[in-house]
């Protein structure tokens, strides 16, 4: 099984540090979701690993060999950016769907057209091929990015926002196809998005980017099922988190509601107490580890 | 996330549940094959890791087994030992917490079983 690891990570823009010493190992075979904040560094960190991005310190590496300028590794990987109407420099994009189909099967070597066109059809956009991208609706660019990514048959497929713009029935579509091949292929993919709610169930694995930095990197089950959220009259609630970890409160009037990490072990203590305690979903557990004490928290 | 599934626990006992749920409905009958994780993942939109854990959890205690190469099977007895997981987790999620807001309420034990009784009546006449 192939791992692609980076280690020691740090990247500057100027004088604003993005990535700080940042260690992380993906293994084949698995989905993994990317979450942080806006500005944490998600785009910049999916450059790094697929070394479309240069950094300053550290290394990454697939099975051992840098993939650093190195068409074998770099022919395993990719990364399937954000589309935009605009292109620097020369104002309005106006490549055609085709073009990017066209230049994405010169690049990636496993290129499978037919699933690209399939693709196409599935997201009823056979009819844009043509369409200049600065034409696109935000949605359908996301749809041209989605069918790069997943065309390319890359063992590792990174996809940086990829349903940014997509209506909540075009997002199920997505990943539905993403479980699809991956189920059939056994690919890895790394998604980083903002929209939580349907994702966490698709993702095995979560990791929390923040300020640069790796917050956690965890089953997403297991990472979710250590939160919890305790609410009761303050005397109680205070009691009861004694012994875990505290992410934030909130009063009303004597009702007191604490959002807490702990063990298994430690949660037990919940059990049998004068408390309400409920488990957390995946965006409210992310709210509580990034949220930084701002608001978010019921 | 399917409509079928909620956060208010997580997915792999909710495919659990879900299966065990099916048992009891007859949906799948003893000897019969359930769905692989595959075919879970692809109708729940989940990840198939997760169905996986579900199934291996109900193949754990003997509610499903596996048949090598062909899937995974109900086990003989199977509906018999749902029934009695769901009698023992009904006692400790009602009836315990039942009996512990009752004395907290200065219910004595007679008070709790005539409301008890009262309840099956209305529900017989309901």
């Amino acid at each position: 099984m192939s791992v692609l690891k980076a280690s020691g990570i740090c990247k500057a823009y100027g004088k604003k540090q993005v990535l700080t010493d940042l260690e992380l190992e993906l293994h084949e075979g698995h989905i993994y979701g990317l979450v942080g904040r806006n500005g944490a560094g998600k785009t910049t960190l999916l450059g790094v690993l697929t070394a479309q991005v240069p950094w300053q310190a550290g290394t990454v590496t697939l099975d051992g060999e840098p993939v650093w300028e190195n068409r074998a590794a770099l022919d395993k990987l990719c990364l399937s950016r954000e589309l935009s109407a605009t292109l620097l420099g020369t104002g309005a994009n106006t490549l055609r769907v085709t073009d990017y189909l066209r230049a994405a099967s010169i690049y990636y070597p496993g290129w499978d057209a037919a699933y690209a066109e399939r693709l196409l059809r599935e997201f009823g956009m056979e009819g844009q091929r043509k369409t200049r991208i600065h034409g696109l609706s935000k949605g359908m660019m996301s749809m041209v990015t989605i069918v790069i990514a997943l065309a390319s048959r890359a063992p590792f497929t990174f996809l940086d926002e990829p349903v940014a713009g997509l209506d909540v029935v075009a997002r199920e579509q997505f990943y539905r196809l993403l479980l699809e091949d991956h189920m059939e292929s056994g690919r890895t993919f790394v998604v980083s998005t903002h929209i939580l709610e349907e994702a966490g169930s698709v993702f095995e694995r979560v990791i929390v980017l923040d300020e640069g930095r790796i917050l956690e990197d965890a089953v997403t089950e297991e990472l979710v099922e250590q939160f919890r959220l305790v609410t009761g009259h303050e005397e109680d609630v205070t009691a009861v988190c004694a012994g875990l970890t505290v992410l934030g409160t909130e009063r009303l009037g004597r009702r007191l509601a604490c959002t807490v990490r702990g063990t298994p072990d430690a949660l037990a203590a919940l059990d049998g107490a004068p408390v309400d305690a409920s488990p957390l979903s995946l965006q409210k557990v992310f709210v509580a580890l990034c949220g930084h004490g701002e608001g978010g928290i019921r | 996330m399917n409509g079928a599934l909620n956060d208010q626990s997580s997915i792999y006992l909710q495919i659990a549940r879900m299966i065990e749920d099916d048992i009891l409905r007859g949906i799948y009958r003893e000897e019969e094959q359930v769905p692989s994780t595959n075919e879970l993942a692809r109708v729940l939109c989940i990840n198939p890791a997760t169905a996986g854990k579900g199934v291996n959890l109900l193949v754990d205690e003997g509610i499903l087994y596996k048949r090598r190469g062909i899937g995974m099977f109900v086990a003989p007895g199977a509906e018999q030992q749902v029934k009695q997981k769901r009698r023992d987790a009904f006692y400790a999620a009602y009836v315990r917490p039942m009996v512990r807001e009752a004395a907290g309420l200065g219910l004595s034990e007679r008070d709790l079983l005539e409301m008890v009784e009262q309840a099956t009546r209305e529900e017989e006449n309901a």
